[in-house]
């Protein structure tokens, strides 16, 4: 064939688009989600200091005891704290417009009378207002963070810590808890999760009932009067939901709105009335009113557009130097901006992962040494978060900057952006040390302090946004490049399999030549379609979370599709009547597929009626179809309807018992046909017999395992690791008994006397073929067989007592499908075939009750059954647990292999072992490949047209995740099959060199 | 058989005579019963089945294939038990497509699937009763000469098609009552069998024309 491509060529074509997308894939992901070095621990009085060049930072002093730090703060700060006690009022989802106006227009007239007592606040310069810019994700508990830390956390960040409820970075909260403060706490209680044990007294609320909105809000305030006249409390959090369930039912304008602010304003006057202005002397009392995002007109949040991160920030109870503040417009701050300010306000340390810039109007109001020495401060801490981005920052450069004071006026240097922070943070020194040597002289020099706190200012801005964007800009060219080098590398994979689509079908129509017609048939034509409308469903948000219905739907249909064939070709007179009109002259020639018969002559004795293989391709496909309806009603999954009644349900509470009575029906089942499949095989009897009894030590040992596992012991942890152990120990027997098959194959009398009872007369030639066929054939099969029966026992043993009968249901439908498929009579293209088992592995995979959210993971299932606490492993764990369905599937690739081996594929002169690897892969690794590069690379576009949409970091992010686990699966999935098939096929023309052909001859 | 049997005039009645009806169904179910497909499904769905039902049957078993050895009672008769047989179909595909199971939804599955059958399958047992070679012809949707061909495939496949795409928004999270069971399933499948009818039509009328130019 002149356009036939050589089997090393394909394979290397193969292997480098899938390194060109594993390179794109990488390029993305860097780019899109971030990874941000954090610094860990909480800052002591080492922050007080300058950061050295290594990392010999003074030792922390935790062993003090409160009062003591307090002191020692005091004393290496050089900074008394300006207030004592500090209020942090919280309004969920306060959008600044509301209070401070858009840009330079006022606040709506509406929202100006109902906050009556903020305005006059606001208009009088008692209160210092401002937009706080909040970065994404804009939902509550990463903003609260970002408020008590000044981080600016990504994507993964939030994503890997949806476990771990307590916040570890460094905070304000534990900043103040340390220094033996006493902190009350009402309001939401998300508060009370990321920072349990720290507040005296608490009176968490939950945001779960989200139609309420007064409840919520009066459960803080009732406490409000007590504790305003309560001495104790250093700190006091106010944090009111009520404002966003506000938005959330009825959105910006709704008629709740204007009541629930002018409530707020109450809450304002009373705390600024009762702690500021009737405050004796020793206690000063700081009043911040913060709202942690603002929300959409249809008062949503979670995105990143204006509406949402233009949250608030009001400090009362300063005293602003300048009273002309209603005449100037609000200024924006980064939200992140509080953090370091409270800090230096109260004298504490500023929180080590903080990348937020002091106040420029509060610290206006300190005093020269006072306010130099907090910028002084707040540059310290912002270079040693630089320190971990780049390491070398504090060395040569710098050092060199700060002994030679002739660097005064410097041009700027143009060089990296080390050189740049180096010169800016050397110029603010400069100035500071220069100012420093004329107060001591008491030469007094009006402008030299505001140039130094000008200095300092233009290093802490440009080191804050190069940290913050750092964290979580998306560089554009690099998502592009990332993009276009997967498309490419999806078009290579692509291209492969078009070209060797036109090459089978060539095969097939030899006559046609190079011009065949493009008629497709009905499963071709609709496998197109579901791809196209499974690509297109993933841009709707909706479908994304909903989408076990898309593979369900599509992937029934398919089989619907399928069985309409069926009886449109039993309808019709004759199978042979097809196949003339398909010229499929091939399968005519074939000899009976020796283990499919022999697998239907057992299913037919278990199976009710079925007296000829028509019959028994409708139950096959009937079973397939049923059995994902099923399975479709065993996890009613999603999100928007996952509270439905479905089968799992019902079976938790009809009780352990049951779901046991149902795992043991499951593990009989599953062993039985296993063995059933196994029997089939034409290796020697010895054999078979050891194979057969590794699977039932396996069998043993998980009926063991489910017979005394108890519904509770997950709390004792009484999972003992030597069932564990012994569990992993048979499985990997099996698989190594199961590989060594191909050493084992039948002997040549057996096969050819079966032979025989087919083709009476057959010449030498003939039986030299056939006898290679099977020797390769069968231990594929075998291989096949135990990699799909194993998988499913360990399935069954890792996966949640209730995914029991679904592991059964899908080892049946893979099994079915695949014998169906290797049916002679079957008119499916092979790259409809392993679609469909693609499509059944995804369906599956929602069918095991995975979902597109993070939540669905089962985290525990993945510490149970490893060894230590290696994140790795539990990776792994995690990995097989949630991808069972589609790894199975492309285990299932082999047994496919095994019953699709046909005789033309050998050829009566020995074909070299690289072409016929190609013949024998060439599809089930394509069509795999192709289509995860599929919807891998149309969803990375998605994701990136999506990047401002306002659920991109709740369902596509998620869901990007998940798709790149499955391509990592695909990768996984199609190396094992490959090397297998390699293996096995090495062996049997190795073998084949020692017999030689003669000998074969001989025997017979 | 003699290939022309069925004159596009009567093809047009037929057809025009069961698009009425449906819509005659709507139209009762709204201004007489006072209730939508939305807010009662099961009991509309009812309604069109019966104002549906003798209409089909009677006009399609006057368009029947073989008029020589089959009666018109028989064709009738036919058509009666081809609708429970056909709803037995249809629900199986429903069922299996993810229609839900569960007790409350089974009325509406039943009348759905009984108004499915009376657009696919009444009306191909009506025309063709058992004749192997022409339900081979109009499953295929390949080499349909007649006129009855048209008539009884196009709309056939037009209503599963449309009702295939008609469930596609179910999963939205739109929070609108027409997407329960089987309400825009049930649109999908109308609007698709009114697609069909039109394009049987305009086939009809077609090969009317190209016979007259012969």
């Amino acid at each position: 064939m002149p356009s036939s491509m050589a089997c090393t060529r394909l394979a290397a074509w193969t292997v480098a688009a899938v390194l060109l997308q594993i390179l794109g894939l990488y390029l993305f992901m860097f780019a899109f989600f971030p990874v941000r070095p954090a610094l860990s621990g909480l800052s002591g009085p080492e922050s007080f200091l300058m950061p050295t060049c290594g990392s010999a930072d003074i030792p922390e002093r935790w062993n003090l005891p409160p009062h003591e730090l307090r002191a020692m703060y005091k004393g290496m700060s050089r900074l008394p704290p300006f207030f004592d006690r500090l209020i942090l009022m919280v309004v969920d989802g306060l959008p600044a417009e509301f209070i401070l106006g858009k840009g330079e227009t006022t606040a709506t007239k509406i929202m100006a009378d109902a906050m009556p007592y903020t305005h006059s606040l606001l208009s009088s310069g008692k209160a210092l207002g401002y937009h706080a810019l909040a970065a994404t994700p804009t939902v509550t508990m990463p903003r609260l963070k970002a408020i008590v830390s000044g981080i600016v956390g990504g994507f993964l960040d939030v994503a890997f810590n949806f476990n771990t409820q307590e916040m570890l970075d460094d905070n304000l909260v534990d900043q103040f808890y340390h220094c033996g403060q006493k902190m009350v706490m009402l309001g939401d209680e998300t508060w009370i999760r990321l920072f349990p044990g720290r507040f005296i007294r608490q009176d968490g609320v939950s945001s779960f009932y989200v139609k309420d909105t007064v409840e919520v809000d009066f459960n803080v305030s009732r406490h409000l009067e007590s504790e305003l006249a309560a001495k104790d409390w250093d700190l006091l959090i106010l944090h009111y939901l009520g404002l966003d369930h506000v938005g959330h039912i009825g959105g910006r304008n709704s008629i709740l709105m204007a009541p629930k602010l002018k409530e707020m304003d109450d809450v304002i006057r009373a705390a600024h009335t009762h702690a500021i202005l009737q405050q004796n002397v020793d206690k000063r009392t700081l009043l911040v009113v913060v709202s942690d995002h603002g929300m959409t007109d249809n008062g949503n949040h979670g995105g990143s557009s204006y509406e949402e991160t233009d949250s608030v920030a009001l400090f009362v109870g300063l005293q602003p130097k300048s009273t002309d503040f209603k005449l100037q417009a609000y200024r924006t701050i980064n939200q992140v901006d509080i953090a370091p300010t409270l800090a230096i306000l109260f004298g504490l340390p500023i929180p080590k992962n903080s990348v937020g810039l002091l106040i420029r109007e509060v610290v206006d109001q300190m005093t020269d040494v006072q306010r130099l020495r907090a910028l002084e401060i707040n540059s310290f801490q912002l270079l040693r978060l630089l320190q971990s981005y780049i390491p070398d920052v504090l060395c040569e450069d710098l050092c060199v900057g700060l002994n030679n004071a002739h660097n005064l006026g410097i041009s700027p240097s143009t060089g990296s952006v080390k050189e740049n922070f180096c010169h800016l943070f050397s110029n603010a020194v400069n100035f500071h040390n220069s100012w420093k040597l004329l107060n001591e002289s008491e030469i007094l020099n009006g402008d030299l302090p505001s140039i130094t706190v000008d200095a300092y200012y233009e290093f802490l801005g440009a080191a804050s946004d190069w940290l913050s964007t750092a964290a979580t800009s998306n560089p554009a060219t690099m998502l592009l490049a990332g993009i276009s080098i997967m498309v490419f590398s999806c078009a290579i994979i692509l291209g492969l399999l078009v070209r060797m689509l036109k090459e089978h079908r060539q095969k097939l129509y030899p006559s046609h030549g190079t011009v065949f017609n493009c008629s497709w048939n009905k499963d071709e034509a609709f496998v197109f379609l579901a791809i196209l409308i499974h690509v297109f469903s993933l841009g709707s948000s909706s479908l994304v979370e909903e989408e076990q219905y898309t593979w369900h739907f599509l992937t029934s249909t398919l089989y619907l599709i399928f069985l309409f064939m069926r009886i449109q070709s039993f309808v019709g007179f004759s199978p042979k009547a097809t196949m003339i009109v398909r010229g499929d002259n091939h399968s005519t020639q074939l000899p009976f597929c020796f283990s499919l018969s022999s697998l239907c002559k057992i299913l037919k004795g278990t199976s009710f009626v079925c007296k000829d293989h028509q019959s028994l391709s409708f139950c096959s496909i009937l079973s397939v179809l049923i059995c994902m309806r099923v399975l479709r009603g065993w996890h009613q999954g999603g999100v928007n309807w996952i509270h439905l009644p479905d089968i799992s349900k019902s079976l938790e509470e009809a009780g352990t018992s049951v779901i046991k009575t149902f795992r043991i029906a499951s593990l009989v089942f599953l062993i039985s046909l296993g063995f059933l499949a196994l029997r089939s095989a034409k290796s020697r009897k010895v054999y078979l017999g050891v194979l057969v009894i590794s699977h039932f030590m396996s069998f043993f040992l998980i009926s063991l395992h489910i017979l005394g596992y108890q519904n509770h012991s997950l709390l004792e942890s009484s999972y003992d690791l030597s069932s564990f152990l012994l569990l992993y120990g048979s499985l990997i027997l099996t698989l190594m008994i199961s590989l060594l098959s191909p050493w084992f194959s039948p002997s040549c009398r057996q096969n050819i006397s079966w032979e025989t009872k087919f083709q009476m007369s057959s010449p030498t030639d003939e039986r030299v073929v056939n006898y290679f066929l099977h020797s390769i054939r069968d231990p594929i099969y075998i291989i096949g067989v135990t990699y799909t029966s194993s998988w499913c026992l360990l399935q069954l043993f890792l996966q949640q007592p209730i995914n029991a009968a679904p592991v059964l249901m899908l080892f049946i439908q893979i099994l079915v499908s695949t014998i169906y498929f290797s049916h002679e009579e079957s008119q499916y293209k092979p790259w409809v075939e392993v679609s469909a088992l693609y499509f059944i592995g995804m369906t599956g995979h929602f069918g095991l009750g995975n979902s597109n959210t993070l939540a669905t993971i089962d985290v525990a299932g993945a510490f149970n059954g490893i060894f230590g606490q290696s994140t790795v492993l539990a990776g792994i764990m995690m990995l097989i647990i949630t991808y069972a369905s589609p790894l199975l599937y492309l285990l299932s690739l082999v047994l496919y292999i095994s019953l699709k081996t046909r005789k033309y594929l050998l050829g009566p002169k020995s074909v070299p072992l690289t072409c016929l690897l190609r013949e024998m892969l060439v599809f089930p690794c394509l069509v795999p490949l192709a289509l995860n590069s599929i919807s891998l690379t149309s969803f990375t576009i998605i994701l990136f047209a999506m990047r401002n949409h306002l659920f991109i970091w709740s369902v596509f992010s998620p869901k990007y995740l998940y798709v790149c686990a499955a391509t990592v699966c695909v990768y996984v999935g199609l190396l094992v099959v490959a090397a297998t098939i390699s293996y096995i096929c090495a062996v049997v023309f190795y073998k084949r060199r020692i017999i030689g052909p003669q000998a074969i001859a001989d025997d017979t | 058989m003699n290939g022309g049997s069925t004159p596009a005039g009567r093809a047009v009645a037929v057809h025009f005579v069961c698009v009425v009806a449906l819509a005659a169904g709507g139209w009762i179910s709204r201004h007489v019963c006072s209730s939508g497909l939305v807010s009662e499904p099961a009991r509309v769905l009812r309604l069109l089945v019966v104002i549906e039902s003798p209409v089909v049957i009677i006009a399609y078993s006057l368009v029947r294939s073989d008029k020589e050895r089959t009666s018109f009672l028989k064709a009738v008769g036919r058509g009666f038990l081809g609708l429970p047989l056909g709803a037995l179909l249809n629900a199986f595909g429903a069922i299996v497509l993810g229609a839900p199971f569960w007790i409350e939804y089974l009325k509406r599955t039943i009348n759905w699937s009984l108004l499915m059958s009376l657009f696919t399958f009444v009306p191909a047992v009506c025309v063709f009763g058992y004749s192997r070679k022409d339900w081979l012809r109009i499953l295929a949707l390949a080499k349909m000469a007649r006129v009855v061909d048209y008539m009884v495939s196009l709309p056939a496949h037009g209503a599963v098609i449309g009702a295939w795409f008609g469930a596609w928004p179910m999963p939205l999270d739109w929070e609108r009552p027409w997407q329960e069971w089987p309400i825009c399933v049930t649109y999908g499948a109308v609007l698709g069998y009114v697609v069909g009818v039109l394009a049987s039509l305009s086939f009809i009328l077609c090969q009317k024309v190209h016979k007259k130019e012969d």
